[in-house]
């Protein structure tokens, strides 16, 4: 079995079934915890929308505060939309996803896929050097934030490669590309990738306490 | 209206008295393993789903401490809200989370010279103020996971002695500030021969049962005695009540439970046994969630009665059109400071502005206000730690200098603590603003 056959076969399940009963455990496992009652009288029992503006307010901040955070506000809006680009409307990925779940969508001409990606790794290493040199996010990262930071990293650039024949011969870059993000698979339930999935309980939930009190958070 | 020559001599009585408290009692002396073993006792037992989701969710982005006066006061790093929940969210790693058995291999466990290090971390450097909680791209509401890391650190004997004094005073006595029976019956009298009516004391039933405090008691006897004449000019059925005065509970802030239930449950035992409809809290910035939010945990049911803060009480009052006032003699620009346990954690702003305008007061609103309103530095029992008091300077003079940037020739407030708070960071600071109670500024603008 040649690098790429076991990239694309046996990695790419396994890999895959780590990373779906990890998210399911790990949500889940959250989720059914006691859930704590309230008891006080609530100023308003619009808690379920107040949750669903929530999840969409806390995506800009107020002038107010997100003056302060303005660098962390746009990064992070390049780097979400960079990936989203790269990773969904890149032609060959869409074929992936085609393989994977029998769905298709029009694609993006590869020059922006390319400027995309580009921009996703010049924010990714700004922020890198950001996390390794600002007091505050010393003082909080861990494994976590590094590991996490690299199993995103490693696609961005064995992609760009593979796509570019740069390096090692193009079936080996590809084998490369596909072990890196099955490698990103496996970590994502253990580490903080699971926030593309616990941003939205978290918000909502935080968006229901503040509307109980009849503040909108 | 500024401080009077007689509340400055209480003032500064009052502010030695404070400084002292940390000389009343000794730290807790506790075994080590005790100590680990009776917080994480605590973290077990209070972690639930939201918790967990929450905790789950941090990506580490450090956006918090933007948020916090206390790191933007320093730029410490030590002081970024998220870090404050470490140790919690360790002990959910390890002994809570779905994937415990992996995090045990890279989680350390929790030592008691963290929780000590913790006590300045949960304590002196955070107000609950829940403006972090705001900030978070997640939406972790990290304010409220650092009450219950305060309700470790107190099982852990960890409480600051200074809370520690007031907290076990509260719980044996169920007074502050030394603040008992005779001293507010002896108060009364004086506000009632200045009033010139009786005040209602222990009249059942009564409609509204009215809450004071030791501070207001001790220190700021205006709004005391302002909150007398209002409800008396108003003609409502109100009371003080001997057996349940005190609002202040000092443990919600200082994180003893026993002592939180004890103070809360007197309170409302004694509301639901007066008949009362209403319990308004005074000019003190956390009895309101104490009881209006956390009143019905406490004892296990709802409450069969309204809880409302004086501030909120009067704008309702002033918007339904119940209660007329007459604008003050000079018109000026003011600024409002919405106490956060009253406003972000609370939920009355608009009652206050109510008031404000009916004053005819000119409002200039503060960069960050309403829902992101800066803390003033000396919240959650903050204001009487005495190791604290740079950090609460710090915090001052960033809320300050929002206040300055306004204009305004005074600042409302509507919390006895804030107050204090302002008043200790004007001194230090030789700022000269003035600072007035709302419920003191109705009393003297009721109109006929």
């Amino acid at each position: 079995m040649s690098l790429l056959d076991f990239a694309r076969g046996p990695a790419m399940y396994w890999s895959l079934v780590i990373m779906v009963a990890g998210i399911l455990l790990r949500l889940v496992g959250a989720l059914l915890l006691r859930h704590s009652k309230m008891l006080s009288k609530p100023r308003s029992e619009r808690t379920v929308w107040a949750g669903l503006r929530t999840i969409v307010r806390r995506s800009w901040l107020p002038a107010t505060l997100g003056k302060r955070v303005m660098i962390q506000q746009v990064t992070g809006y390049v780097l979400h939309i960079g990936l989203f680009v790269v990773i969904l409307l890149f032609v060959p990925h869409i074929e992936f996803f085609k393989g994977l779940i029998g769905l298709s969508w029009p694609g993006m001409p590869n020059e922006l896929i390319t400027l995309a990606a580009a921009l996703s790794i010049g924010v990714m290493v700004f922020l890198l050097i950001r996390r390794m040199t600002d007091p505050v996010l010393r003082a909080i990262s861990g494994f976590d934030d590094y590991f996490s930071w690299l199993v995103t990293f490693l696609p961005l650039v064995t992609g760009m490669m593979a796509f570019a024949h740069l390096g090692l011969r193009y079936e080996t870059m590809l084998a490369l590309h596909m072990l890196s993000v099955e490698l990103l698979f496996i970590w994502l339930p253990f580490g903080k990738l699971m926030h593309m999935f616990l941003f939205i309980p978290s918000r909502a939930q935080e968006g229901a306490k503040f509307e109980r009190r009849g503040v909108q958070a | 209206m500024s401080m009077t020559k007689e509340m400055e001599q209480t003032f500064a009585l009052f502010y030695g008295m404070a400084n002292a408290l940390g000389d009343l009692a000794e730290p807790v002396q506790m075994a080590p393993e005790e100590r680990v073993s009776k917080a994480k006792g605590v973290y077990l037992e209070k972690l639930d789903a939201d918790m967990a989701v929450e905790l789950e969710s941090c990506i580490h982005c450090g956006m918090c401490a933007e948020a916090c006066h206390f790191y933007l006061g320093t730029k410490d790093a030590k002081y970024t809200p998220i870090r404050k929940l470490d140790l919690l969210k360790r002990v959910y790693r390890r002994e809570v989370s779905p994937l415990r058995l992996v995090h045990r291999l890279y989680t350390r466990d929790i030592s008691a010279d963290e929780l000590m290090e913790w006590q300045e971390l949960v304590y002196d450097s955070c107000t609950e103020c829940g403006r972090c909680s705001m900030m978070c791209p997640m939406g972790i509401h990290i304010a409220e996971m650092v009450g219950v890391n305060r309700q470790a650190l107190a099982a852990a004997g960890l409480i600051p002695v200074e809370l520690q004094v007031m907290q076990q005073g509260q719980f044996d006595k169920g007074t502050i500030f030394e603040a008992d029976i005779d001293v507010l019956e002896y108060k009364l009298n004086e506000i009632n021969q200045q009033l010139g009516f009786e005040i209602p004391v222990d009249q059942a039933p009564a409609e509204i049962m009215v809450l004071t405090s030791g501070l207001d008691i001790m220190l700021f006897n205006d709004a005391m005695a302002g909150t007398a004449k209002i409800l008396h000019h108003m003609g409502v059925k109100w009371s003080f009540c001997t057996e349940a005065y005190e609002a202040a509970n000092f443990g919600l802030l200082s994180g003893h439970e026993d002592t939180q239930r004890k103070t809360s449950s007197a309170i409302i035992n004694k509301a639901a046994a007066c008949g009362a409809k209403l319990i308004i809290t005074p000019e003190c910035g956390h009895a309101f969630p104490s009881l209006r939010w956390e009143g019905a945990e406490m004892v296990g049911h709802a409450l069969p009665f309204e809880v409302m803060s004086i501030s909120e009480y009067l704008g309702k009052q002033v918007m339904a059109g119940k209660l007329k006032l007459k604008p003050v003699a000079e018109k000026k620009v003011v600024a409002l400071h919405d106490p956060c346990k009253v406003g972000r954690m609370g939920g009355s702003f608009e009652e206050a502005r109510a008031v404000v305008r009916a004053l005819g007061l000119e409002l200039h609103e503060t960069e960050s206000n309403h829902q992101y309103n800066f803390c003033c530095g000396g919240g959650a029992g903050v204001f009487l730690i005495n190791r604290a008091a740079d950090l609460r300077q710090k915090a001052y003079e960033i809320k300050m200098g929002e206040i300055k940037q306004t204009g305004a020739e005074s600042l409302v407030v509507s919390c006895g603590s804030c107050r204090l708070n302002f008043e200790v960071g004007k001194m230090k600071a030789h700022d000269t603003i003035n600072v007035d109670s709302l419920v003191a500024l109705v009393a003297d603008n009721l109109a006929d």
